[in-house]
């Protein structure tokens, strides 16, 4: 790759370097490179989103079908979402409640339905068939701790009746299933951050590196 | 101040230089770790080997480019697999940062090791707002919500895309996906219109999606970069995901190492203090 690298491919990897090295730079303590580079990403998102939000949402799909294909019923949610900019004027900004009334009852229809049919009952169908879904006692006794695992950690979030006797040791059973939990997400993020840091780490000694040892 | 209270008050930019020092140490003297394989990864490399050749698959590159690290090799592996059964490959991104993109670079690159066509063998249908929507609206038709491919050829242009108008004519969809969108692709397209997916997600993902494989929501997990590097064993390849292990396994004897000996330093140090009470 360093052989056929051209000087846009030099700068481009330089610039990555850099703004990666400043940023890193912050670890150190807070500095120029590291507010500048900050600042740098900060301004490309919000002026990438912008224009990307115009490009997908408002050309795609507003302005294209209506005139190219003729959809003029696209209109009324054109509309809606131009209401939303009453919220700009306080003397207005009620009128934004009518754009917001159908965002949220459209959400809350569809996503009702999404973790009713594809979380909630089919990961009760798979706690309550487990045990006798499973082969061999290894099986069984798994499937066993998936469902005192599922009982024990509800009954901790049951705050109706005093966390004593029966209902008080089976909600500490279940603070023991959710450490356990929280321990495993932690480990999980832990590697997911190294794994970052390992990916900036492989750019910098192999391309950026790759790109030094060809300059020098 | 005694050895202990000097650990419980290290400055932490040491241990950041130490870590620092355990993630390049294996770049600069190669070394490599075993990567054990685990029942979620062989589940979903064999629900893939096991379709037949020729299968229409769907690859999602649902992530932003932070998260390359743990998912393109992913991504790259899975596409050697389904390129080397022959199988015809529709990429899709939920995911309007890098996503699109990484999809044309990875798969065109990828692609031309295995001498496949565009628009024969493979497309990208880029990027569509509002991932919900879209992934309802690909049951019903996918030139509804993708009237052009990434690159603004109409669908109709486009040989493989004649055949494939739905789910229906897909066999399996493999999401990659740094974020929530995983969630969506079970609980609606597997869900509700029975399509088997597999997962392959980030570290800080995965942990929620093992209820998924259990319950068989899920055909398959790749969890991180060990899970990258999994997959990278049972396509027979090595990839970047492969090579990163031994930084990561080093960098987590570290933290073991940290973990410990910062839990001593507290207990000791706290002993002392109540004694000199």
């Amino acid at each position: 790759m360093a052989e056929s690298m051209t000087f846009l491919d030099h700068f481009e990897i330089w610039l990555r370097a850099y703004l990666i090295l400043s940023l890193f730079s912050f670890l150190y303590k807070d500095n120029r490179f590291y507010k500048l580079s900050e600042h740098v990403f900060a301004g490309l998102s919000a002026g990438y989103y912008v224009g990307l939000i115009w490009q997908t949402v408002i050309v795609q799909q507003l302005i294209n079908p209506m005139f190219d294909e003729g959809e003029w019923v696209l209109i009324i949610p054109g509309m809606l979402g131009v209401l939303m900019f009453a919220r700009l004027v306080p003397k207005w900004s009620w009128v934004s409640r009518v754009s917001l009334a159908f965002v949220i009852g459209n959400t809350a229809g569809i996503y009702l339905m999404n973790a009713l049919h594809g979380l909630i009952f089919k990961q009760l169908y798979a706690t309550m068939g487990s045990i006798s879904n499973s082969n061999g006692f290894a099986g069984v006794l798994l499937a066993l701790v998936v469902v005192v695992g599922v009982i024990s950690t509800l009954v901790y979030f049951y705050f109706s009746k005093e966390h004593k006797g029966v209902v008080g040791v089976t909600a500490k059973v279940g603070i023991w299933f959710i450490m356990i939990a929280f321990g495993a997400h932690f480990g999980f993020t832990v590697m997911g951050r190294i794994s970052l840091l390992i990916g900036r780490a492989e750019f910098l000694f192999y391309e950026w590196g790759g790109s030094l040892g060809q300059i020098f | 101040m005694g050895f202990w209270d000097k650990v419980s008050n290290i400055d932490r930019r040491w241990i950041y230089l130490m870590v620092a020092v355990a993630t390049f140490f294996p770049m600069i003297v190669v070394m490599q770790f075993p990567v054990e394989l685990t029942p979620e990864a062989v589940q979903l490399y064999e629900a893939i080997d096991n379709l037949p050749d020729s299968s229409v698959v769907m690859l999602t590159f649902d992530y932003y480019p932070s998260a390359m690290a743990e998912t393109r090799p992913m991504s790259i592996a899975a596409l050697r697999h389904m390129f080397s059964k022959d199988m015809k490959v529709v990429t899709v991104s939920n995911i309007p940062l890098g996503g699109p993109t990484i999809a044309e670079d990875v798969t065109r690159s990828i692609a031309k090791e295995y001498g496949k066509e565009y628009g024969v063998d493979y497309v990208n249908l880029g990027y569509r707002a509002n991932y919900v929507a879209v992934m309802h609206g690909l049951a019903t038709s996918i030139e509804s919500i993708f009237k052009a491919d990434f690159t603004g050829t109409p669908l109709k242009d486009l040989p493989l895309m004649q055949d494939v108008k739905n789910y229906n004519d897909i066999e399996f969809i493999f999401v990659v996906a740094d974020n929530a969108t995983i969630d969506y692709w079970i609980s609606i397209v597997n869900a509700q219109y029975n399509i088997p997916v597999g997962g392959g997600v980030t570290a800080v993902v995965a942990p929620k999606m093992y209820a998924f494989v259990e319950a068989k929501q899920l055909t398959g997990l790749l969890g991180g970069m060990k899970g990258a590097a999994e997959y990278e064993r049972l396509v027979k390849i090595s990839g970047s995901a492969t090579r990163g292990m031994a930084s990561q396994s080093l960098v987590h004897f570290l933290i073991i190492f940290f973990v410990i000996i910062g839990n001593v330093a507290y207990f000791v140090t706290r002993k002392h203090e109540k004694g000199q009470k």
